[in-house]
C-alpha cells in the first residue's frame, strides 16, 4: 500500500469543448487510455505525477466532455475531487464568460465540504494564437474574475509552449496541502456488552 | 448427522437402496441428460452459456497454467523494463503521447495473449513442479513495480482491485496502487455510468477475461481474471475480499466516506498486503472459499471432547469464542450462549491470524467478525501453541487481556495433560480419511469406527471382483469432498497419486469449483445428482437434503461402479463422523 509521503489527489478538467484542454493535457501528462472513452463514458483518464517539496503526488485527471447528455454523471465524475481546473480559450470571449457557469455547476455536483475555500485553478489557453492578435479575453479581465471568486490562481498556458502547465500542476499540489485534512484518528465502536452484542443478522450487502 | 439411524434413511432419493440393481443406477443416471459426452461440443467458449451449464469445454487446453502468478507469454521476454518500460517513481516521462501498440491494460485486446504458447516462467517463488506443498508460495505483494503499462501486468492471469467510490485506488493484487489511479478512474467511471443508467453493472466479458464488479457501498471491488472460473465463484472472491477488509476495519468505515468524499482508506491498511495476498492464495486451494462450510481436524472423539469442555468452560466467563484449531482446520471451537460463528467469519479470522505476524509477537487485536456484527470490534486474543496449533479467544470487553491469559494457561494445561496435542500434532501428520483406505464393504456397521483402520484386503469375501483403473482407491476413486449441510462441515480426502503436484490438486480444486456452481446455479439448478467426464476426470456430484458429495475418479471409470463407490464413500464418512466432524456445534440459522 502506498506510503504516507504519497498522496493521490483527483484533478477535474472543466470547460467549453474546443478550448484546447484536451491538447494541453495530452502533451503534459500520461495519457494511458485514448480517447475514445470521451465520447461514450464523458471522460478521458490521465495520470501525472508531480514532486513538490519532498512530497509526490499523483494527479488523478478527468478531463470531461462537455457534452449535456453527461451533465447528470457529474455527481458521481466530480466526487471526492481534490481540485478543479478552468479552462478557456483566450481568444473565445464565450468560453470566458461559461468559467462561471463551469465553476457554479461543479460546486452543485460536487458539494464540497467548503465551497469557499475549494481549490480552483483557471488556466487562459492559446495564448499563442495569431501573435496574440485575436486575443479577447485580456490577462487583466481573466485575473480580476479569479479574484473575485476568492483568489484563483490563474495561469496562461499554450499547447506549443505549455511550462505554465508544470506550474499549474504545482500550485494544485501546493493548494491541496495548504487544505489537507488533520489525520483522524480511526475510532469504530466495540459492541456494547449490556445490549448482548447482538447486532441483526448481515443478510449480504448492506450497502 | 445423526449417528443412530440406518443409512437409507438420510439419503435422500434412495441412491443406496439403487445399490441392489445396477440396471436402476444406471437408468437414473441415463435420466440426466445434463453433461453427457455428446453435449459437451455444444459448449464453446464465449458463446456464454458455459456458466449456466457449466460444463466443460473439450478444446480445454490441458497445458493451461493454473497457477494466476505465472506469466503467459508469447515470444516476449517478461520484463518490465522491455520497451514501455515501467516509469521510476519520479514520474512518467512525459511526452509519451498515446499508449503503447501492445496496450495490454485494454480490456478486449487480448488478442496478443496467445493460450496455446504458455511457457512457464520462474519468478520469486515460482511453483513449478512442485510435489504436494504449499510451502513454496511466497507470501506477500509481489511485482509491485508494475502498472498499467507493463506488459507483465496486463498478463497476469487474476487480477484484484479495490477502489473508492470517487475513483481513486486502495489496493491492487499486483502493481502499485498509485501508477494504478489511471485504470481505477475508468473501473469507477463504467461503474458510475451504468448506475447514471439506473442499472448496475456486474460483469464484463471481453475475449477471454471476465470482469467482475462488487459494490459495497462506498468500496468497489473489481476482478480482471482469465482463469475461466464461474461468475459465481468470482462474485464470492470478491465478497471475502470484502469481508477481509471488514475485519481488518469494520463497516464503520463508510461514516469516513460520507463524512469526506475525499477520505483516503489506503493508510489504514498498512501492514496488510500479506494479509490479503494470503487470502487471494486460498482461493485456488480451499474448498472452504465455495462451500461456505468448515473442515476439522480428525481427532478421536474423546479427544475432541476435552478439548470442548475446557473452551466451554472458558466460554463461560466472558468469552464470546472460543477456537481450537490448527493452520485451517478446526479442532474445537466454543461460542458462548449459543453464539454462532459463521463458516465465512471463521475463514476470514484463521486468514489473520496465519498470514500476520502480528499474533506471533503481539497477543491481543481487535478484528471485526463480518457476519455476527459488521460495525463493531470485538478484541481477539490468539496464542500458538506450536507452531499450527493456536488458541483464539474472542471478547468484546477491551480490557480482559489478563482474564484471557490466565484462560489460555488453563487450557493450555489440560490439552497437555489430557494428550491432545500431541494427537492433534500425530493426526496432522497423518490423520485424514484416503481413498486408499476405503472400507471394502458398504454394509452398516453398528457402534463406532476408526479411521486408518480399515485396508483394502484381495482375500476379503465381499470384495467386488472390479478392475482398478488406474492408480487411487477403488473404482479410480481419485479424491472427494463430503459436507455436511446441517453441521456446516466438510471432510475433504487427502490428496495422493496421481494427484500429488500443486497443479494438479488446483485443476482438481477448479473442476470442483466449476462443478459446485452448476448444481447449485438458478438458473437451470439446483440438482440433485451430476455425472461428468471429460479428459481429466469422472466427476460425481450428489445433492441430498443433509449432504452434498464430489468425487473425482479417473477419466476411465466405469460408471456404475464409480456410484456404487460414492456409496461407500458417504457410508464411511457417516462410520467416522464422530472423528472427522465436530459434533454438537451450534448450527448456523444464516
Amino acid at each position: 500500500m502506498a506510503s504516507r509521503r504519497r498522496m493521490l489527489l483527483k484533478v477535474i478538467i472543466l470547460g467549453d469543448s474546443g478550448v484546447g484542454k484536451t491538447s494541453l493535457m495530452n502533451q503534459y501528462v500520461n495519457r494511458k487510455f485514448s480517447n475514445q472513452y470521451k465520447a461514450t463514458i464523458g471522460a478521458d483518464f490521465l495520470t501525472k505525477e508531480v514532486q513538490f517539496e519532498d512530497r509526490l503526488f499523483t494527479l488523478q485527471i478527468w478531463d470531461t466532455a462537455g457534452q449535456e447528455r453527461f451533465q447528470s454523471l457529474g455527481v458521481a465524475f466530480y466526487r471526492g475531487a481534490d481540485c478543479c481546473v478552468l479552462v478557456h480559450d483566450v481568444n473565445v470571449m464565450k468560453s470566458f464568460d461559461n468559467l462561471n457557469n463551469w465553476r457554479e455547476e461543479f460546486l452543485i455536483q460536487a458539494s464540497p465540504s467548503d465551497p469557499e475555500n475549494f481549490p480552483f485553478v483557471v488556466l487562459g489557453n492559446k495564448v499563442d494564437v495569431d501573435g496574440g492578435n485575436s486575443r479577447v479575453v485580456s490577462e487583466k479581465k481573466a485575473k480580476a474574475w479569479c479574484a473575485s471568486k476568492g483568489d484563483i490562481p490563474y495561469f496562461e498556458t499554450s499547447a506549443k509552449e505549455g511550462f505554465n502547465v508544470d506550474a499549474a500542476f504545482e500550485c494544485i499540489a501546493k493548494n491541496a496541502l495548504k487544505n489537507e485534512p488533520e489525520e483522524e484518528i480511526y475510532l469504530p465502536e466495540t459492541i456494547d456488552v449490556a445490549s448482548g452484542g447482538r447486532a441483526q443478522r448481515s443478510t449480504g450487502c448492506e450497502c | 448427522m445423526s449417528s443412530d439411524s440406518s443409512p437409507s434413511s438420510s439419503i435422500s432419493d434412495g441412491l443406496a437402496d439403487l445399490n441392489s440393481d445396477p440396471q436402476l443406477v444406471d437408468k437414473r443416471f441415463d435420466l440426466l441428460s445434463l453433461n453427457e459426452p455428446t453435449e459437451l461440443e455444444r459448449n464453446h467458449p464465449g458463446n456464454g452459456n458455459e456458466i449456466a451449464d457449466g460444463s466443460l469445454s473439450p478444446e480445454r487446453n490441458n497445458n493451461v497454467a493454473e497457477d494466476e502468478d505465472r506469466l503467459r507469454v508469447g515470444d516476449q521476454r517478461i520484463s518490465g523494463e522491455e520497451g514501455l518500460s515501467s516509469p521510476s517513481s519520479s514520474g512518467y516521462a512525459g511526452g509519451r503521447g498515446s499508449s503503447s501498440v501492445t496496450g495490454p491494460s485494454r480490456i478486449g485486446e487480448t488478442g496478443e495473449i496467445d493460450d496455446n504458447e504458455i511457457q512457464k516462467l520462474r519468478n520469486d517463488g515460482s511453483l513449478g513442479g512442485i510435489t504436494g506443498s504449499y510451502a513454496s508460495w511466497v507470501p506477500g505483494k509481489r511485482h509491485v513495480d508494475e502498472d498499467d503499462a507493463s506488459i507483465s501486468w496486463g498478463k497476469r492471469k487474476k487480477h484484484f482491485f479495490i477502489l473508492s467510490n470517487s475513483g481513486k485506488p486502495i489496493y491492487s493484487r499486483y502493481g502499485d496502487e498509485h501508477k494504478l489511479a489511471g485504470f481505477t478512474e475508468t473501473l469507477q467511471a463504467i461503474i458510475s455510468f451504468v448506475e447514471n443508467g439506473g442499472d448496475h453493472v456486474k460483469l464484463v466479458k471481453a475475449g477471454n477475461h471476465q470482469v467482475v464488479f462488487l459494490v459495497k457501498g462506498p468500496i468497489y471491488i473489481v476482478c480482471i481474471s482469465c482463469t475461466e472460473e464461474p461468475l459465481e465463484s468470482l462474485k464470492g472472491q470478491l465478497e471475502f475480499i470484502y469481508g477481509q477488509l471488514i475485519l481488518i476495519l469494520t463497516k464503520s468505515i463508510n461514516r469516513c466516506f460520507e463524512k469526506n468524499p475525499k477520505f483516503d482508506m489506503t493508510p489504514l491498511l498498512g501492514g496488510t498486503d500479506v494479509i490479503f495476498s494470503s487470502l487471494f492464495h486460498l482461493f485456488s486451494w480451499n474448498p472452504a472459499t465455495f462451500l461456505h462450510a468448515y473442515t476439522c481436524l480428525p481427532l478421536a472423539y474423546a479427544s475432541r471432547q476435552a478439548a470442548g469442555a475446557i473452551l466451554q468452560d472458558v466460554a463461560n466467563f466472558g468469552v464470546l469464542f472460543a477456537i481450537l484449531m490448527c493452520k485451517h482446520k478446526v479442532i474445537s471451537l466454543v461460542g458462548a450462549q449459543k453464539a454462532s460463528l459463521h463458516p465465512d467469519d471463521m475463514l476470514l479470522l484463521s486468514n489473520f491470524v496465519l498470514s500476520s505476524e502480528s499474533f506471533r509477537t503481539s497477543e491481543s487485536l481487535p478484528i471485526c467478525l463480518p457476519r455476527y456484527n459488521p460495525m463493531a470490534f470485538l478484541y481477539a486474543y490468539v496464542h500458538f501453541l506450536d507452531v499450527n496449533t493456536y488458541l483464539m479467544l474472542l471478547t468484546t470487553s477491551s480490557d480482559a487481556f489478563y482474564h484471557l491469559k490466565e484462560c489460555r494457561i488453563r487450557i493450555e494445561v489440560v490439552l497437555l495433560n489430557s494428550n491432545v496435542l500431541s494427537e492433534v500434532q500425530r493426526s496432522m501428520i497423518d490423520g485424514g480419511m484416503r481413498v486408499v483406505d476405503l472400507p471394502v464393504d458398504s454394509l452398516p456397521r453398528s457402534g463406532s469406527s476408526h479411521l486408518g483402520k480399515q485396508r483394502l484386503t484381495s482375500d476379503s469375501p465381499e470384495m467386488p471382483r472390479e478392475s482398478f483403473v488406474g492408480i487411487g482407491g477403488p473404482a479410480g476413486l481419485w479424491h472427494f469432498i463430503y459436507r455436511s449441510i446441517y453441521l456446516d462441515q466438510y471432510v475433504s480426502s487427502e490428496f495422493s497419486p496421481p494427484l500429488n503436484s500443486l497443479r494438479q490438486q488446483k485443476r482438481l480444486y477448479r473442476a470442483y469449483q466449476r462443478l459446485y456452481a452448476s448444481m447449485h446455479d438458478k438458473g437451470i439448478g439446483p440438482h440433485k445428482t451430476q455425472f461428468r467426464r471429460d479428459e481429466n476426470y469422472v466427476l460425481l456430484c450428489w445433492v441430498t437434503q443433509d449432504f452434498e458429495f464430489y468425487a473425482a475418479f479417473d477419466p476411465l471409470a466405469d460408471k456404475a461402479l464409480a456410484i456404487k463407490t460414492c456409496n461407500r464413500v458417504c457410508q464411511w464418512v457417516k462410520d467416522v463422523e464422530n472423528e472427522i466432524f465436530l459434533q454438537g456445534a451450534s448450527p448456523f440459522s444464516w
